[in-house]
């Protein structure tokens, strides 16, 4: 096997058609697709698009040609794709998946395989880049009264140098990310903290980011980041479907460049986010009280969590009835209960807060806790490690002779 | 191999019209996800959405039809029981359409409605065809009709988050609309203010910046006074008055006794708080009024509703963003139900039955194929009527279509009565409920998430549904259901036959000018289309009376209107006002008691009484107590809340074991609606002289045909005299 683990290259597909259909050279697709094609896998997990760009709609694929339809990235795609996983596919308990994933999906369903709730085994994780994902309607909006753009005219939308560009068949027009996310448009708030923009948890990465020369907008970057995605992506190229050249050291560099900025960035707002409270939970609580104050106890954190999976939910417990069935506002003890269960795993993925009727900013709330459990105990969710999760698993002092 | 896709539709139980997205796994629905595509709720849902599909693949669901005989259910064929509703339906019509009545369902598809009114008057020439709007928005209707020339919702629901002062009166949105309630929060955030102004300090209340409680039924005295305020303080908007208004010197006159100091007596609300209302939703730029059933449900239920129409045109806050007059219509296609026709007052797009050229249009419209129609420019009988009508032994048919009234209406033994003194009553059901065990022929039905077809929403929007599963064998879709019945009558297929529902769809828009523009093409897209909508070029924007009101002089019309309270006061003999209710995890029944999470969480229903009345006769939380009005008794669980004004109780009216209705008030009549008091009737409550447990799993098992409704139904102490 040539392949190996922290290989960096430039690849893109042979195959005309995917090339053409997938953005810069189709190199996800077209692994997808062989995978599929192969029998490797039994199903492959991408979004496709609903009503239109701004509609991003969880797909299990299971024909090889119908892969070409999760082709091109749908920014406005504010999905977990690892509940999707969890809650419909049996946790890929019955079957072998290869998913295109995010940094979040990635990272959770990483949570989700060290408990037991998905099967490592049966994954293979197509990681891809991502700067950050926009929540439709306010987008949508923001297009219309900032752009001053008919959205249905918009072809594409990126994040570059600093602007939140939109593009229809009349051109371009960009403005700077950082001001719109200050009037609250942009990015979910919950991208704009996060701290994994390349995955590396996943088994490959592949992403735009550092793809320069003649091949600019032709290929993708893949970093190689486990033994599995590397044979992947070596039975992919013996199959000449994929077209390789090593990665350029100053496209290496202006990878790292957008990486770091990015995360830099990140950690700007983490700051921001978790000003005014020491991090501990009471803290924290107490902070957001009257926030909390207005839960209607619609419980869609809960079915939104993709850490949430147990079948017998204790906050419908009927005794002892620490939440009092219909008693809205709900009791305190609804988040606290939710808070001490998951903080520890939390990977900021956002899906709470997108959910909430009554808009309490619980993944705000969440990652500020989680942070402190990261900074007391050492533990970084969502990655490929070996480490205990602090609240979850036991760790024994006795010493083994 | 697993196969799995989200089909995109509209949520089934409130009139916000949230989007939500059916995830179908092998062929079966098996969760809800969210639509964040979706204009209205962003992906957002309360209870109701992320756990109300759990009843669609109940195994209690109908799936053969069902015929009574001697007293009992024996499953039936289709052609069977088809033929025997046609020909008592061709019977009793021939004898005399008016011995005919209809029960449209507002929680249905525009179509099935469509239909269904098609079917009574075309088939039955029967004008007797009406819906649940009667008991719930009904005063909405015709109060709003009367002040703007049209019944709806002035303002689309985005609008309100661009007001400066939100003026809540008799709704409980955070339960009862979660998803308007959440942009009542945004507004907040914007900077509004929210006052709620309430009997009880509901989940809405207790998020407010100001709260206000006030006496059951009491609504117009205080809205006079305000008037009074603000026109004694010159705050009036004279230009609106003068330009866009009559009526108003009728109206200032009929206010001019209602002083702080006397509606004070009236509403129980300190005089200097009516001031402060008064003059601070006058002083807002933007000061928009909503409400819901606090209004409605009361014998004076079309007054409420003027009333707050007079306050919204004194000041001339309606015709922009962040102002208006907004009605939030209860069941998700109630709305829809009255945009359909299914009023005995109304053709399809509130085309009026009394006028007699638009009845001799339709009795065109509806001829042909060798098949004459010959309505007459009569209105027929409102649900109320039909059901006394029945009572008396005047009405002979009726056909329910979905509806649940032995639960829904006031006074179930007077419901039960009615039924029973029917010939012949036709239920046409997704499950054996308390209204459909009364039936003689029960005609099992598709239901949400199985057919296409559109919901309106509270907001005028009308939106496409999609189908995520096949129904369960054995049952039809409503339309389908209909069309045979027509044909068997002696109807020309060709009148009642479609070959989609989008085909029903066509019909409406040619009958209907304010749906005429809706194509396909625009309609279904997650921001589908509000109405008006005249043209396929309207950009069918929310927002309604903007230069003009729909009234052919394009003024609004103020009422002069007196205080009239409660049809029954308390007494010494039943010293309680009691107000009915609905909460946020379930939606009457039927449905949401079948949606194990939601019946998880309130398995039966609660009394909630006041501390100081629960001491005075010794009753402790959680005990069963007996509530008892002139019209019957039920055992039911207390609540006892600081959250209820003394003197007063509520019910929820979802639990059939409890019923609210057992105790409500039939013969209270609004005579401008007809709505009857469902939000007010006298009670007493009283210790148990035993322990009683509740039956509170009525559902766990399903109901199934060989269960009788004497042992599914009203956990009942003992019958008292009457």
């Amino acid at each position: 096997m040539s392949i190996k683990i922290n290989d960096k290259y430039y690849a893109y597909s042979a195959i005309d058609d995917i090339k053409r259909k997938g953005e810069y050279g189709g190199a996800v697709t077209t692994i997808m697709k062989y995978l599929l094609e192969e029998g490797i896998v039994d199903g492959v997990v991408g979004v496709c698009q609903g009503y239109d760009i701004y509609d991003g709609v969880p797909t299990l694929i299971t024909d090889p040609d119908e892969v070409i339809k999760t082709a091109g990235s749908i920014h406005c795609a504010t999905l977990n794709i690892a509940k999707f996983i969890s809650k419909y596919l049996d946790g890929a308990r019955y079957m072998k998946l290869a998913v295109a994933c995010k940094p979040c999906d990635a990272m959770t369903l990483r949570e989700l395989m060290k408990k037991g709730n998905v099967i490592e085994d049966n994954l293979i994780l197509i990681g891809i880049n991502c700067g950050g994902t926009m929540p439709p309607v306010p987008t949508i909006r923001m297009i219309k009264d900032v752009y001053e753009l008919d959205p249905a005219d918009v072809i594409r939308e990126e994040i570059s140098k600093g602007k939140l560009i939109v593009e229809t068949s009349e051109g371009e027009v960009g403005y700077s990310i950082e001001n719109l996310e200050k009037q609250g448009m942009g990015r979910r708030e919950n991208c704009q903290r996060c701290n994994l923009k390349i995955p590396f948890n996943a088994d490959l990465a592949l992403g735009n980011w550092g793809v320069v020369g003649e091949l600019e907008g032709k290929a993708t970057f893949v970093e190689v980041f486990s033994d599995k995605g590397a044979e992947v992506l070596n039975k992919v190229i013996e199959a000449n479907l994929i077209k390789i050249t090593p990665s350029d050291e100053e496209g290496i560099k202006k990878r790292d460049f957008i990486n770091n900025f990015m995360l830099k960035e990140s950690l700007n707002k983490k700051q921001t986010d978790y000003a005014g409270t020491t991090g501990d939970i009471i803290d924290v609580f107490y902070k957001y009280s009257d926030e909390f104050s207005r839960c209607m106890k619609c419980y869609g954190c809960r079915e939104a969590c993709p850490l949430c999976f147990c079948k017998d939910c204790c906050l419908e417990a009927e005794g002892p009835e620490w939440v009092p069935g219909g008693r809205t506002p709900a009791a305190p003890f609804f988040h606290l209960t939710r808070m001490v269960h998951m903080a520890d795993a939390c990977t900021n993925c956002g899906q709470c807060s997108e959910v909430c009727p009554s808009e309490i900013p619980v993944a705000k709330v969440w990652s500020t806790v989680n942070n402190k459990i990261r900074e007391t105990y050492g533990y970084i969710p969502g990655m490929i490690s070996e480490d205990s999760l602090p609240f979850t698993d036991h760790v024994s002092k006795a010493k083994r002779l | 191999m697993i196969e799995i896709k989200y089909v995109p539709t509209i949520c089934p139980y409130c009139g916000t019209g949230c989007g939500l997205n059916l995830v179908v796994k092998n062929g079966k629905i098996a969760g809800v996800e969210p639509f964040k595509r979706h204009p209205v709720n962003e992906g957002k849902v309360c209870p109701k959405g992320n756990f109300g599909y759990q009843f669609v693949n109940r195994s209690d669901r109908l799936t053969t039809p069902l015929i009574k005989e001697n007293g009992e259910f024996r499953e039936a064929s289709w052609d069977e029981a088809l033929d025997l509703v046609a020909a008592k339906l061709r019977e009793v019509s021939d004898e005399d359409p008016n011995k005919v009545g209809f029960y449209a369902c507002a929680r249905s598809p525009n179509e099935n409605i469509y239909i269904t009114q098609k079917l009574a008057r075309v088939a039955c020439g029967t004008q007797n065809v009406d819906h649940c709007a009667r008991i719930c928005h009904g005063p909405t209707v015709a109060g709003l009709a009367t002040a703007f020339g049209s019944g709806a919702m002035t303002n689309g629901f985005d609008s309100i988050k661009q007001a400066d002062y939100i003026f809540c009166i008799g709704s409980n949105c955070m339960e009862a609309h979660p998803l308007f309630g959440r942009k009542l929060i945004q507004a907040k955030k914007n900077g509004a203010k929210l006052v709620v102004v309430d009997p009880r300090f509901t989940p809405t209340a207790k998020i407010a910046d100001e709260y206000v409680e006030f006496e059951t039924g009491t609504d117009v005295a205080l809205m006079n006074a305000m008037i009074k305020v603000i026109i004694d303080n010159d705050l009036q908007d004279d230009e609106f008055i003068a330009k866009r208004t009559r009526g108003y010197e009728e109206m200032k006159e009929a206010v001019e006794k209602y002083t702080p100091e006397r509606a004070s007596q009236i509403t129980g609300i300190r005089p200097e708080v009516i001031e402060h209302l008064a003059i601070e939703y006058a002083s807002a730029d933007r000061a928009a009024i909503v409400y819901s059933l606090g209004i409605t449900e009361h014998s004076h239920g079309a007054d409420n509703v003027m009333s707050t129409a007079n306050l919204a045109m004194l000041t001339g806050n309606i015709g922009r963003e962040g102002t208006g007059v907004n009605p939030l219509r209860g069941q998700n296609n109630v709305q829809g139900a009255c945009d359909m026709g299914a009023l005995p007052s109304d053709y399809v797009g509130y085309r009026k039955v009394s006028d007699p050229e638009t009845t001799a249009w339709f009795n065109d419209y509806y001829s042909g194929h060798g098949y004459e129609v010959n309505l007459p420019a009569i209105p027929g009988l409102t649900l109320v009527e039909m059901m006394n009508a029945a009572h008396a032994g005047d009405l002979k048919v009726l056909y329910i279509h979905g509806e649940d009234p032995v639960l829904s209406d006031a006074d179930v033994k007077h419901t039960r009565e009615a039924l029973a003194n029917l010939e012949m009553l036709i239920v046409q059901e997704c499950f054996l409920t308390d209204t459909a065990q009364c039936a003689d022929v029960v005609l099992p039905a598709a239901g949400w998430g199985e057919q296409e077809g559109t919901f309106t929403s509270g907001e005028r929007r009308v939106q496409c549904l999609h189908k995520a599963q096949e129904p369960p064998e054995g049952a039809w879709v409503d339309w389908k259901i209909m069309e045979e019945i027509a044909v068997r009558m002696g109807v020309p297929r060709q009148l009642f036959h479609y070959e989609s529902a989008e085909e029903i769809f066509d019909e409406i828009r040619q009958c209907a000018p304010i749906m005429a523009g809706m194509n396909r093409e625009r309609l279904d897209t997650p921001e589908a289309l509000h109405w008006p909508c005249t043209s396929v070029d309207d950009p069918c924007q929310p927002l309604m009376h903007k230069d003009k009101f729909a009234h052919p002089d394009g003024l609004g019309v103020f009422q002069a209107l007196d205080h009239r309270g409660p049809v029954e006061k308390v007494d010494d003999e039943y010293p309680l006002l009691l107000t009915t209710t609905r909460i946020l995890f379930h939606y009457h029944a039927t449905m949401t008691r079948r949606c194990e999470t939601l019946s998880n969480e309130v398995k039966t229903g609660f009394i909630e009484i006041n501390p100081e009345d629960a001491k005075k006769r010794g009753i402790l939380d959680g005990e069963v107590v007996k509530a008892f009005s002139r019209r019957g008794e039920i055992a039911i669980p207390a609540r006892i809340t600081e959250d209820i004004r003394q003197g007063i109780v509520n019910i929820p009216m979802h639990f059939v074991e409890c019923a609210a209705n057992v105790l409500t008030n039939s013969d209270s009549f609004d005579p401008k609606s007809k709505m009857v008091e469902l939000k007010a009737c006298a009670i007493q409550v009283e210790k148990l002289p035993e322990e009683l447990e509740m039956k509170t799993e009525v559902y766990r098992h399903g109901t199934d045909t060989q269960i009788r409704a004497e042992e599914m139904s009203t956990t009942t102490v003992k019958k008292r005299g009457i």
